[in-house]
């Protein structure tokens, strides 16, 4: 057993850390007030590489590993969390399932763009009444010769905005709930498709979270993926790596917010001394640090599983579960430690916290989490 | 044309550094390590000019230490080197600047490399001494300071810093070692791509003592953190209060007023 990253993830993981460091980290406050990621920072990303990070080469990858992903994700969220998720849910939510359930045509024709960054790519699953329980899907599907047409709505699109490529989850026949859904790869520019609104939010505000209709999208039938029928397959499976994604991006989000705080409670003075001197800052240090280890083991362990072939979808639910509630409680004893200076904008701190939240619920809440770990353990 | 880029990782400058058990150097445990930032600037310099020659040049990558420094090794070849030598030298801390420098020229003597490449200076030694001996042990021309460099025709012309904002401009014609600054260039981040290439990159150990037995010339006699001052004060407050302050400060604590 090796707890060490290997020479090329520490490469990995310095060169990630000097980017973040220099070009996102000055604008991540500025992120969150415009509501946005800049276009150049998109493109920048892109250059590097951040998104085709574990495909192989011969799709326009970097050809690393779900070990180096979850490091990437995580050291990128340490500054910015909404740059964290940009990368998270377009690399495991869309490029995965066309890596994983794609034919090789299909893989030749989308993954070279999306992992250039040319598009953005998203996961459509959730629909106004079909969030935890995605057998309730009612977007419809019917086939016109070699044509698909989807109609229905899916809000909550994590990078919709961006009208890249969208994974496309639609049933044919509401009543066979699961049974009935298929997964279709969908050009989002394809006339039918609206965006209702991009939601103003409470967090990653500089990530897009969108509301979309499809008025008689028409996609070509070869863009069906996997299987008919066999969409929800697709959904969990995606879904299962995601977490891994989500859970990096949790942790990122807790170890800034912990670094903040050590650096301001060996600084902030207090009666006379260092605040890092009093028991009662010792112990919130010494308990967020305890949970920010537990996270980064379980996730490490659940890529390690995924890159070995192992099968990881009890780890996942696991990392994601532990790591989300440790941001939510990490960046809440900062905010703690800082004080009412944690409270103002100015801090960061005031960002991590209202940032940490989604983690617990997006890409499945941790009850559906516990759901998920329980069934395994009982099976 | 054949390239020699010499680099060092030294320990990340926002690490806590204690001294080791004999009191002689820092203690490296613990301590996070990174390529030296000058020599980043020599890696990068070696890239553009690999790449203003439409890739011709071949850069050999060099670097003298325990395992740990393939890390810069690779980030080194992940921004453009195309080969690697690693030199095997476990306690490289304890080595000074004469046995490094003796060590690089003995493996670079019979290898006909066109130009070398170093940081101007070590970010933990800061010796500035190992460029110029290498190219002194080489019998080459040598320019120090760099924060301008051109190459055509087999002539280097180097812009160099010196004291008080000065620049100076030198000729060396090939072969020969130039030391790089801050202000020469601004290296690039390696890209994920480029990371997962460098795997594929030769990487040649070679051990210390093979190159070179030269004793040391110099030795670091204690290492210890300097004598804790009072600590600093920060005024804060529009400038008729300052002044008020700074005011009762001088009358309090100095002599200046009395």
């Amino acid at each position: 057993m090796n707890f060490e990253l290997t020479h090329d993830q520490k490469v990995l993981q310095s060169a990630v850390r000097d980017f973040v460091e220099n070009e996102i980290k000055p604008i991540a406050a500025k992120i969150d007030e415009e509501h946005r990621i800049p276009d150049e920072l998109v493109a920048h990303i892109s250059e590097m590489g951040f998104l085709g990070s574990y495909f192989p080469e011969e799709y326009g990858g970097a050809g690393l590993d779900m070990m180096s992903y979850a490091i990437l994700v995580e050291e990128i969220s340490k500054a910015c969390a909404s740059t964290g998720v940009l990368v998270s849910a377009h690399t495991s939510l869309c490029c995965n399932p066309i890596y994983a359930f794609g034919t090789e045509e299909q893989k030749k024709e989308w993954l070279p763009d999306l992992l250039a960054g040319k598009k953005i790519g998203c996961f459509l699953l959730t629909e106004p009444d079909a969030g935890s329980d995605a057998g309730g899907t009612t977007t419809t599907y019917r086939i016109e010769g070699d044509e698909v047409v989807i109609n229905g709505a899916k809000n909550f699109i994590t990078n919709g905005g961006y009208l890249g490529t969208g994974i496309v989850l639609a049933s044919f026949d509401r009543s066979l709930k699961h049974k009935g859904i298929t997964a279709f790869i969908v050009d989002l520019q394809s006339p039918g498709v609206i965006i209702l609104k991009n939601e103003n939010k409470m967090g990653i505000r500089g990530s897009y979270t969108t509301a979309f209709a499809l008025d008689n999208v028409r996609v070509p039938l070869k863009n069906l993926l996997g299987q008919e029928g066999k969409g929800f397959n697709v959904a969990m499976d995606t879904l299962d790596g995601g977490r891994i994604g989500i859970a990096s991006q949790a942790l990122g989000i807790a170890e800034g917010a912990f670094e903040r705080s050590v650096a301001y409670a060996k600084e902030r003075k207090q009666f006379g001394q260092a605040i890092s001197s009093f028991q009662a800052i010792q112990f919130k240090l010494a308990d967020m640090y305890a949970r920010i280890e537990t996270s980064k083991l379980l996730i490490y362990k659940a890529a390690w599983l995924k890159d070995h072939k192992k099968k990881f979808s009890l780890e996942s639910a696991l990392c994601k579960l532990h790591a989300s509630e440790t941001a939510s409680f990490v960046t809440k004893e900062a905010m703690q430690i800082h004080g009412g200076y944690g409270y103002i904008a100015d801090y960061e701190i005031e960002r991590m916290y209202r940032d940490a939240k989604i983690t617990e619920i997006y890409e499945g809440t941790s009850e559906i989490q516990r759901i998920v770990i329980a069934k395994q353990l009982l099976s | 044309m054949k390239i020699l880029v010499c680099i060092k990782q030294v320990p990340d400058m926002e690490s806590p550094f204690r001294p080791n058990g004999s009191a002689t150097w820092f203690d490296e445990s613990d301590l996070a390590f990174r390529m030296n930032e000058y020599d980043e600037y020599a890696v990068e310099e070696a890239v553009r000019l690999k790449e203003q020659l439409g890739g011709e040049p071949e850069i050999t990558v060099l670097s003298i230490g325990p395992d740990r420094v393939i890390e810069a090794i690779k980030k080194a070849l992940a921004i453009g080197c195309d080969r690697a030598v690693h030199i095997l030298e476990p306690e490289v801390a304890s080595r000074e600047p004469w046995q490094i420098a003796s060590i690089i020229a003995a493996y670079a003597r019979d290898k006909q490399f066109d130009l070398l490449f170093t940081g101007m200076q070590s970010q933990d030694r800061g010796s500035a001494q190992v460029g110029v001996l290498v190219a002194e042990l080489l019998g080459i021309p040598s320019t120090t300071t760099l924060v301008g460099f051109a190459w055509a025709d087999g002539v280097v012309t180097a812009t160099r810093e010196l004291e008080g904002g000065v620049k100076g401009k030198v000729r060396l014609r090939t072969p020969a070692l130039v030391t790089c600054q801050l202000g020469l260039n601004s290296p690039r981040y390696p890209t994920l791509p480029n990371i997962m290439k460098a795997r594929k990159k030769e990487i040649t150990t070679l051990q210390a003592g093979e190159l070179s037995s030269e004793k040391p010339l110099t030795g670091s006699a204690a290492f210890r953190h300097p004598e804790k001052k009072g600590s600093g004060v920060v005024l804060e407050g529009s400038v008729d209060e300052l002044v008020e302050k700074v005011l009762v400060i001088l009358k309090d604590k100095t002599a200046v007023l009395r």
